[in-house]
C-alpha cells in the first residue's frame, strides 16, 4: 500500500516536473526542475530495488550533469525571451502532431500483451544474496563486456572530439609555467637603489 | 598462340591511339618521328600476327586440330550464358590468314600511301582496331561476341570512311554505311533473339548440336511458312546482306569509297564485307536444315551478282567501279552458300580478298600517281610511266575475270559449277546470272584496264608530268598479293573444294546429303566448265573493241540504248528510289513531327511542361530547406507520426 | 564466485585489432612533435599514412576471419559472409575517401593528426553496427560511429559553416538516436528480449507468439532512427546543409561509408529479427524509398553548389537501394549489395572529382565553375563525365547495372509500381547529372582551376572510373561476393 502511494507520488512528480522543465520560462528555473524531475525518477528506480541506479542517477545527473547545465546557462548571456518568440506561432500546429502521436501511443498501451516469452527470455534477474552493486558487475564484466568497451570508446571518441574542437594554441597568451617562475631568482628582477632624501627619484 | 594473333592488333591500336594523342603539339620534327613509331608498332604487331595465323593455319586447318579457347566469362545471368571464347576451327584459320594477311600488307602500304596525310598514327590506329574486331568476329565463339565483332568493324568501317572528316562527303558516306548497316544489324540482333528463343543458348556449338533435333520439331508442328529456323536464319541473313552489301542494303559500299583508299581495300573489299559471307558458312550446321532460307541466299546473291556487274560497266570513277565489282563477287560468294557450296563460296571468298586487295590497291597506286585523280575519264595512256603498277592491275584483272591460271578461274568455276550442279531452280537461275555477271565482269575490268592506262592522255600536262612509280613501301605489298591471286588458287583448289574438302574443313562446316551441290559439280558436262572462261574472252574483247579499236563505240551505244545506259549508269535508281521512298518520307514525317507532334504537342505538354513542373515542384521542394533546426526537427517529428499512422490505418485494422 | 569463460575473440579481431591500432595512433599522435605548423602537418601526415595502412590490414582481417556464420561475446556480435562483404565495401570506402583528404586537409590548415583517427573511428563504428546482433550493440556501434561523425563535420571549426554543420547533424540526430531507442526499449518491452537471433525466433511463422502492435511500433521508431542514418526521406532535411557546410573530403566520407553502413544495418534488422514481419513494414520501405527517389531527384534540379546537388543525389541513391530492401528477398538484397558497390565507388570518384575543383589556394564548390572544364583539364572532364553518367544509370557503365538489379529485383516480385517510380526518377535524376555534363563540354569557359591534381586523387579518379567502365567486362568480381552475402543473410 505505502508501496504503491510511493510510486505514484514518484510518477507525478517526475511527470509534473519534467512538464515544468520545458514550460517554465527562467531557463534556471528550469534546471531545477530537472534536478526535481531526476530526483524523483531515482526514488522509482530505489522502488524497483535498483538502488545502485538510483544513487548513481543521483550522483552523476544532478551532481554533475545538471550542475554543469547550470553554469552554462549561468555563464551564456543568451536572450531566452527571444528564442521563444515562435512559440505561439508553432504551437497549434505543433500541439496537433503531438496530441495524434499521444493518442497513438495510448491506443499502444491499451493493447498491451507482454509476451508470454519475455519472462523467459528476459536477461539476468537479480540473484539472491548479494547487493545490487556486486550483481550489476557481475554481468557487466562478462556477458555485457562487448558493450562496456565499446562504451568506454565512445566516451574517448567524446573526449577527442571536446578536445579537437576547443582546443587552440594562441599565441600572445600568457601562461604560467611553474618551473620558470622557481628558477626566478630576487636579482634578476629586483633593483636596490639608495635614495636620497628630499631630492626625489 | 590464338591470343597472340586476336589481341597483337588490339594493343598495337592503343598504342598508336595514345601516340595520335602525343603527336597533338608536337613539332614537326618531334611528329615525323612519332608518325614513324606508330607505323613500325602496328605493322611489326600485324606482321607477327599474321605469322601467327599461318602456323595456326598449318596446325588446325591442315593438322585437323581445332579447338576453343576460353578466356572468361562473360556474361553468366540465370540460363543465359557467355564467355570470352575464341573458336579456333579450319575455318577460323582461313579467315584468320585472310584477315591478318591482308592487313599486314594494307598496314605497310599505308605507310607508303598516307605519307603526307598529318594523322598518320589515328590512322594506324583505326587500321588495328578494325583488324582486332574482324578477329573477334572471326574468331567467335558465340553469337553475341560475333556480334561485337560486327559492331566493332562496323564502328571501325565508320570512322575509316569519315576519316577525312573536314570533307562534307566523307561524313554523309559515314553516316550512310553505318545507318545503313543498323538496318542489317537490327536483323542481325532479332536473328540472335530468335536462336536463343529456339536453343536456349547462343554457345555455337550448343547451337550446331541442336540444330538438327530442332529442324525436325518444327517441320512436324509447324507450316512450311512458319518453320523457326527459316525465320532465324533469314533474319540472321539481313544482317549479312547489310554488311555485305547484297542488293537492297548494297547503297553504302560505292559511297564508302570516300574513305582512304587502303580503307576500301582492307574493309571494303577484302575483309568486313566478306563477314556476312563468313557468317553463313559458320552457321551451316543452322542454315542447312532451313531450304527456303537456303533459296533466299541464293536468290539475293544471285540478283546481286548480275545487278552490281551491270552498274560496274558505266562508272567512271576508278573506286566505285571495283566497288560495285566487290558487291558482284560477293553475290557469288553468298549463292555458293546457298546452293550448300559453302567451301566454294569460302574459296571464291579467299582468292577474292587477294585479287581484289591488289585491284584496289593498284588502283590507289595510280590515284597516287595522278596525284589523287579518281576519274577514269582523265586517265589514260600511263601504261608506259608506271609500268609494274600496269603489270601488277593486269595479274588483279586476270584473275577477277577468271582466266586460267589465275586465282579466280578456280574458285569462280567451281561457284558456278555447283550452282549448276544444285539442279535446283534458283540453282539454274544462279547459274545463268552468274554467267552473264562473269561476262559483265571482264568487260567492265578490261574497260578499266583500258580506260586508265590505255589511249590517249586525258589528263592535264601538269599531272602527266608529275606521274611516277609508287614507292617500294607501296609496291612491295602489291606484289605480295599479286603473288596470292596467280597462286592462291590452284594451290588450295584441292583443300578447299577438292578431293580433300571433307577432312580439311573437317566440323568447320555441315553439308547434308540431300545439298550434293559440291560433289556433283564435278561432273557437270563440259560445256558448263568452258562457258566462264569463254564469255570472259568475249568479254576482254568487246572491251577491247569499244574502248582500244573503236573509241566512239560506247558513246553511240550510249545514245542508242539510253534507256539501258541510264539505268545503269544511274545505279538502276536504287540511291533515288530510298531517297523517295524512305528518306523524303522520313524527312517529312520527322519535320512534322519535331514540328507538330513534338514541338507544339509533345513539348509544350510533355518534356516543357513536365519540366516546367518538375522545376517549380523541386522550388517548393528547395523551399522546404529552410535551414532551421527546429523546423528540421519537427519535420522528422511528423515523419515519424505519419508513418505510424499509415500504419495504423493501413494493417492494424 | 564463478568466472565466467573468455569470449572467443576471432570472430571479433578485426574490429579488436582496429581499436587497439586506433589507440596506438592516438599515443603516436599525440607525443609526436607539432609545436609549429610544419610538425604538426607532418604528424598529420604521418598518422593520415598510418590510418590508411591500419584500413588495409583490417580489411585483410576481414577477409581472413571470413567464412561461415560465428556469434561471440554472449551473442551480441556476429560476423557472417555478408558482414564481409559489408565490412570491406566499408573500409574500402573509408580508406578510398581518406585518401583523397589529404591535400584539401593541408591546404586549408585543417592538418591535424585527429582527423584520420576520427576517420577510422567512426569506421570501426560502421564495422560493430554491421556485426550487431543485439539491439543494444547495434545502437553502441552507430553512436560511436555518429559521434565520430558529428565533430568530423564540425571539424573546420574557424569556420562558420563547418561548424552550424557539426552542430545541426548533432541535434538531429541526437533526436534520431533518440527515436531508435525508443523504438528500442518498445521492442525489447513488448518481446523481452534484445538479442536478434532469439527474436527472430519469436517472431517467425508458425511460432506461439504473434507480434503485438506495440512490436510493430517500434519497429517504425527504429526505422525512422536508421532512416535518418541514411538520410531517407522524410528524415533527410540534415543532409544538404551538413553535406555543404561540412568540409568537402568530410562530405565524401559521409557520402560513402556511414550511408553503407547504415544500409547495412536496415538489411539485417529488417531480414533478421523481423525477417518473417515483411509484410507488417514493407509498405513504410516502399512509402520511403518512393519518397527518397523523387525527393533525391527534384530537390537536386535546383541545386547551383555541386555538394548540395550531391546531397540530394544521395538521398535518390538511398532510395533506388531501399527498393531492394522493400522486395524483401534475397534477390532484393542481392541487388542491394550490387547496389552499394557500384555506389561506392561511383561516389568516391566524384567526390575525388570535385576535390580538384580549386582556383589558387581557394576551393570552389558551385555547378557554373565547372564551364570549360574539357578545355583545361579533359581528362579530368572525362572522368566527370563518367561518373555522371553512371550516376544517371546509362549503360553500359557500371550506374546502369547497379539500377537495374534493383528494378529486376522489385519486378520479380511484382512491385510494378516501386519499378516505373525508380525508372521515371531516374529520367528527372538524368536531367541534372547531364546538366553537369553540359556545363563542363559547352558553357563558356571561366578561370581554369589549378592543374595540379595530386597522386592520391588521381589515382582514386582513376580507379574509380575504370571501374565504372569496365564492370561490364568482369562483373562476376562484385556479382559473385554479393550473392554469397545476400544468400548467407537469408541461409543462416
Amino acid at each position: 500500500m505505502i508501496q504503491a502511494l510511493a510510486f505514484y507520488m514518484f510518477a507525478f512528480m517526475t511527470i509534473a516536473s519534467a512538464i515544468l522543465v520545458i514550460s517554465s520560462r527562467n531557463p534556471v528555473h528550469s534546471v531545477l526542475f530537472l534536478i526535481l524531475a531526476f530526483f524523483n525518477a531515482a526514488g522509482l528506480f530505489v522502488l524497483l530495488g535498483a538502488e545502485f541506479l538510483a544513487m548513481i542517477l543521483v550522483v552523476v545527473y544532478v551532481g554533475a550533469v545538471a550542475v554543469l547545465f547550470m553554469f552554462v546557462v549561468m555563464m551564456l548571456d543568451i536572450n531566452f525571451v527571444e528564442m521563444r518568440q515562435g512559440f505561439l506561432q508553432y504551437l497549434p500546429i505543433g500541439g496537433l502532431v503531438g496530441l495524434i502521436l499521444a493518442s497513438e501511443l495510448l491506443t499502444l498501451a491499451g493493447s498491451w500483451i507482454i509476451s508470454p516469452d519475455a519472462s523467459r527470455v528476459g536477461a539476468a534477474p537479480i540473484p539472491d544474496g548479494v547487493t545490487n552493486t556486486h550483481a550489476l558487475g557481475q554481468v557487466l564484466y562478462t556477458d555485457y563486456l562487448y558493450l562496456f568497451e565499446a562504451a568506454g570508446m565512445i566516451l574517448l571518441v567524446a573526449m577527442i572530439g571536446a578536445i579537437v574542437l576547443t582546443h587552440r594554441r594562441r599565441t600572445g597568451v600568457r601562461k604560467q609555467v611553474i618551473a620558470d617562475q622557481l628558477a626566478r631568482h630576487p636579482a634578476d628582477t629586483i633593483e636596490l637603489r639608495k635614495v636620497d632624501s628630499g631630492r626625489g627619484i | 598462340m590464338i591470343t597472340a594473333v586476336v589481341f597483337l592488333p588490339l594493343i598495337a591500336a592503343i598504342i598508336a591511339g595514345i601516340m595520335a594523342f602525343m603527336r597533338h603539339g608536337a613539332d614537326e620534327h618531334r611528329s615525323h618521328s612519332i608518325d614513324r613509331l606508330s607505323q613500325w608498332v602496328t605493322c611489326g604487331a600485324l606482321l607477327l600476327s599474321a605469322a601467327g595465323s599461318i602456323s595456326i593455319f598449318f596446325d588446325v586447318a591442315l593438322g585437323g586440330n581445332s579447338y576453343t579457347y576460353e578466356l572468361m566469362t562473360w556474361i553468366d545471368s540465370g540460363t543465359f550464358e557467355v564467355s570470352w571464347a575464341l573458336k579456333v576451327d579450319s575455318l577460323t584459320a582461313v579467315m584468320l590468314i585472310v584477315v591478318t594477311g591482308v592487313s599486314s600488307m594494307v598496314h605497310i602500304y599505308s605507310i607508303g600511301y598516307m605519307h603526307h596525310d598529318r594523322h598518320v598514327p589515328r590512322f594506324m590506329a583505326y587500321l588495328s582496331l578494325f583488324t582486332f574486331f574482324m578477329l573477334m568476329l572471326i574468331t567467335a565463339d558465340n553469337l553475341i561476341q560475333m556480334f561485337f565483332g560486327w559492331e566493332g568493324v562496323g564502328l571501325a568501317s565508320y570512322l575509316l570512311i569519315g576519316f577525312w572528316y573536314h570533307k562534307p562527303t566523307a561524313n554523309a558516306a559515314a553516316i550512310k554505311a553505318f545507318v545503313v548497316n543498323r538496318v542489317g544489324d537490327f536483323g542481325f540482333a532479332l536473328g540472335i533473339f530468335c536462336v536463343f528463343v529456339i536453343f536456349q543458348s547462343v554457345d555455337l556449338d550448343t547451337i550446331f548440336a541442336a540444330a538438327p533435333g530442332h529442324a525436325n520439331d518444327t517441320l512436324e508442328v509447324f507450316s512450311v511458312e512458319f518453320d523457326a529456323l527459316t525465320i532465324a536464319c533469314l533474319l540472321l541473313f539481313v544482317g549479312a546482306m547489310g554488311k555485305s552489301a547484297q542488293l537492297g542494303l548494297h547503297t553504302w559500299l560505292p559511297d564508302a569509297m570516300e574513305g582512304p583508299t587502303p580503307v576500301s581495300a582492307l574493309i571494303h573489299a577484302a575483309t568486313m564485307v566478306t563477314a556476312g559471307v563468313f557468317m553463313v558458312a559458320r552457321l551451316s550446321p543452322v542454315f542447312e536444315f532451313s531450304d527456303v532460307a537456303l533459296a533466299v541466299v541464293t536468290i539475293v546473291g544471285a540478283s546481286t551478282c548480275i545487278f552490281a556487274a551491270t552498274i560496274a560497266c558505266t562508272q567512271n570513277d576508278i573506286k566505285r567501279v571495283i566497288a560495285y565489282s566487290t558487291c558482284s563477287q560477293l553475290g557469288y560468294m553468298f549463292f555458293a552458300c546457298g546452293v550448300s557450296a559453302y567451301s566454294a563460296g569460302i574459296f571464291h571468298l579467299t582468292t577474292h580478298a587477294f585479287f581484289k586487295a591488289l585491284l584496289f590497291l593498284g588502283a590507289g597506286a595510280v590515284i597516287h600517281a595522278m596525284s589523287d585523280e579518281q576519274d577514269m575519264r582523265k586517265m589514260g595512256g600511263i601504261w608506259k610511266l608506271i609500268p609494274v603498277t600496269y603489270a601488277l592491275m593486269w595479274i588483279g584483272n586476270l584473275a577477277l575475270a577468271g582466266i586460267p591460271p589465275f586465282a579466280g578461274f578456280y574458285s569462280k568455276d567451281i561457284v558456278l559449277e555447283a550452282a549448276y550442279a544444285a539442279n535446283t531452280g534458283v540453282g539454274t537461275y544462279a547459274f545463268y546470272m552468274g554467267l552473264l555477271a562473269a561476262f559483265l565482269t571482264a568487260f567492265y575490268s578490261w574497260r578499266l584496264l583500258f580506260m586508265t592506262f590505255h589511249g590517249a592522255p586525258r589528263a592535264d600536262e601538269k599531272t602527266m608530268a608529275h606521274v611516277h612509280e609508287s614507292p617500294m613501301v607501296m609496291i612491295g605489298p602489291l606484289l605480295v598479293l599479286a603473288t596470292g591471286a596467280v597462286l592462291a588458287g590452284w594451290v588450295m583448289y584441292d583443300n578447299f573444294v577438292g578431293g580433300s574438302v571433307v577432312q580439311f574443313w573437317g566440323n568447320a562446316i555441315l553439308v547434308l546429303e540431300n545439298h550434293p551441290a559440291l560433289e556433283n559439280a564435278r561432273y557437270v558436262p563440259t560445256w558448263v566448265k568452258l562457258s566462264p572462261l569463254v564469255v570472259g574472252g568475249v568479254g576482254i574483247v568487246l572491251a577491247y573493241i569499244m574502248y582500244i579499236a573503236k573509241p566512239d563505240l560506247p558513246a553511240r551505244m550510249a545514245e542508242t540504248f539510253r534507256p539501258i545506259y541510264l539505268m545503269s549508269f544511274n545505279k538502276w535508281y536504287v540511291d533515288e528510289l530510298y531517297d523517295k521512298i524512305f528518306v523524303r518520307p522520313a524527312f517529312y514525317l520527322g519535320r512534322q513531327l519535331w514540328k507538330v507532334g513534338d514541338g507544339t504537342l509533345i513539348d509544350g505538354v510533355g518534356p516543357d511542361g513536365i519540366a516546367r513542373a518538375v522545376r517549380m515542384l523541386a522550388r517548393r521542394v528547395s523551399a522546404l530547406q529552410s535551414g532551421y533546426v527546429y523546423h528540421y526537427a519537427f519535420g522528422m517529428m511528423i515523419g515519424v507520426v505519419t508513418l505510424i499512422t499509415w500504419y495504423l490505418f493501413t494493417s492494424a485494422g | 564466485m564463478p568466472l565466467s569463460e573468455m569470449p572467443n575473440l576471432v570472430p571479433a579481431l578485426p574490429e579488436l585489432f582496429l581499436a587497439v591500432a586506433i589507440l596506438a595512433l592516438l599515443m603516436i599522435g599525440v607525443f609526436l612533435k607539432s609545436d609549429t605548423a610544419d610538425n604538426a602537418m607532418r604528424t598529420s601526415r604521418q598518422i593520415w599514412m598510418l590510418s590508411i595502412l591500419t584500413l588495409v590490414l583490417t580489411a585483410l582481417l576481414v577477409l581472413t576471419v571470413s567464412g561461415e556464420r560465428l556469434y561471440t561475446f554472449n551473442g551480441m556480435f556476429v560476423t557472417d559472409q555478408f558482414a564481409v562483404f559489408m565490412k570491406i565495401l566499408i573500409l574500402g570506402g573509408a580508406g578510398l575517401t581518406l585518401l583523397i583528404s589529404r591535400d584539401y586537409l593541408e591546404m586549408n590548415s585543417m592538418g591535424r593528426f585527429e582527423y584520420g583517427i576520427l576517420c577510422i573511428f567512426a569506421t570501426l563504428g560502421m564495422l560493430m553496427m554491421v556485426s550487431a546482433n543485439d539491439l543494444i550493440s547495434l545502437y553502441v556501434g552507430l553512436e560511436m560511429q555518429s559521434l565520430s561523425l558529428y565533430v568530423l563535420a564540425a571539424f573546420r571549426r574557424d569556420e562558420q559553416r563547418s561548424t552550424e554543420a557539426g552542430l545541426k547533424y548533432f541535434v538531429l540526430g541526437a533526436l534520431a538516436s533518440g527515436m531508435l531507442l525508443y523504438g528500442s526499449s518498445l521492442i525489447y518491452g513488448f518481446s523481452g528480449t534484445t538479442n536478434f537471433t532469439v527474436m527472430a525466433e519469436m517472431f517467425a511463422h508458425g511460432g506461439d507468439y504473434a507480434p503485438s502492435l506495440g512490436v510493430i511500433i517500434g519497429i517504425v521508431f527504429i526505422l525512422a532512427g536508421l532512416a535518418f542514418k541514411v538520410s531517407a526521406v522524410p528524415f533527410h532535411m540534415w543532409t544538404p546543409d551538413v553535406y555543404e557546410g561540412a568540409p568537402t573530403p568530410v562530405t565524401a566520407f559521409f557520402a560513402v561509408a556511414p550511408k553503407i553502413a547504415g544500409l547495412a544495418l536496415f538489411l539485417r534488422v529488417m531480414t533478421g529479427p523481423f525477417g518473417d514481419l515483411v509484410d507488417q513494414w514493407q509498405q513504410i520501405i516502399v512509402f520511403v524509398s518512393i519518397a527518397s527517389m523523387v525527393l533525391g531527384a527534384f530537390a537536386a534540379i535546383n541545386q547551383t553548389n555541386i555538394k548540395r546537388m550531391m546531397a540530394y543525389s544521395s538521398i535518390g541513391h538511398v532510395g533506388y537501394a531501399l527498393i531492394g530492401l522493400a522486395v524483401g528477398t534475397e534477390t532484393g538484397v542481392y541487388g542491394v549489395l550490387v547496389y552499394l558497390g557500384i555506389y561506392m565507388f561511383m561516389t568516391v570518384g566524384t567526390f575525388a572529382c570535385i576535390l580538384c575543383m580549386r582556383r589558387g589556394e581557394r576551393m570552389v564548390e558551385d555547378i557554373s565553375d565547372l564551364a570549360g572544364l574539357s578545355k583545361s583539364q579533359p581528362l579530368l572532364a572525362m572522368a566527370l563525365t563518367i561518373f555522371m553518367f553512371s550516376m544517371a544509370g546509362i549503360p553500359p557503365l557500371a550506374g546502369f547495372f547497379g539500377k537495374f538489379y534493383v528494378f529486376m529485383a522489385a519486378v520479380e516480385a511484382q512491385l510494378y509500381g516501386l519499378a516505373v517510380i525508380g525508372l521515371v526518377t531516374s529520367v528527372v535524376g538524368a536531367f541534372y547529372y547531364l546538366r553537369i555534363i553540359r556545363v563542363v563540354y559547352f558553357d563558356e569557359a571561366g578561370d581554369p582551376f589549378d592543374k595540379a591534381v595530386s597522386r592520391p586523387i588521381a589515382f582514386v579518379v582513376t580507379l574509380s572510373a575504370a571501374i565504372m567502365v569496365f564492370f561490364i567486362l568482369y562483373p562476376a568480381l562484385l556479382l559473385d561476393p554479393a550473392a554469397a552475402a545476400a544468400s548467407a543473410l537469408f541461409g543462416g
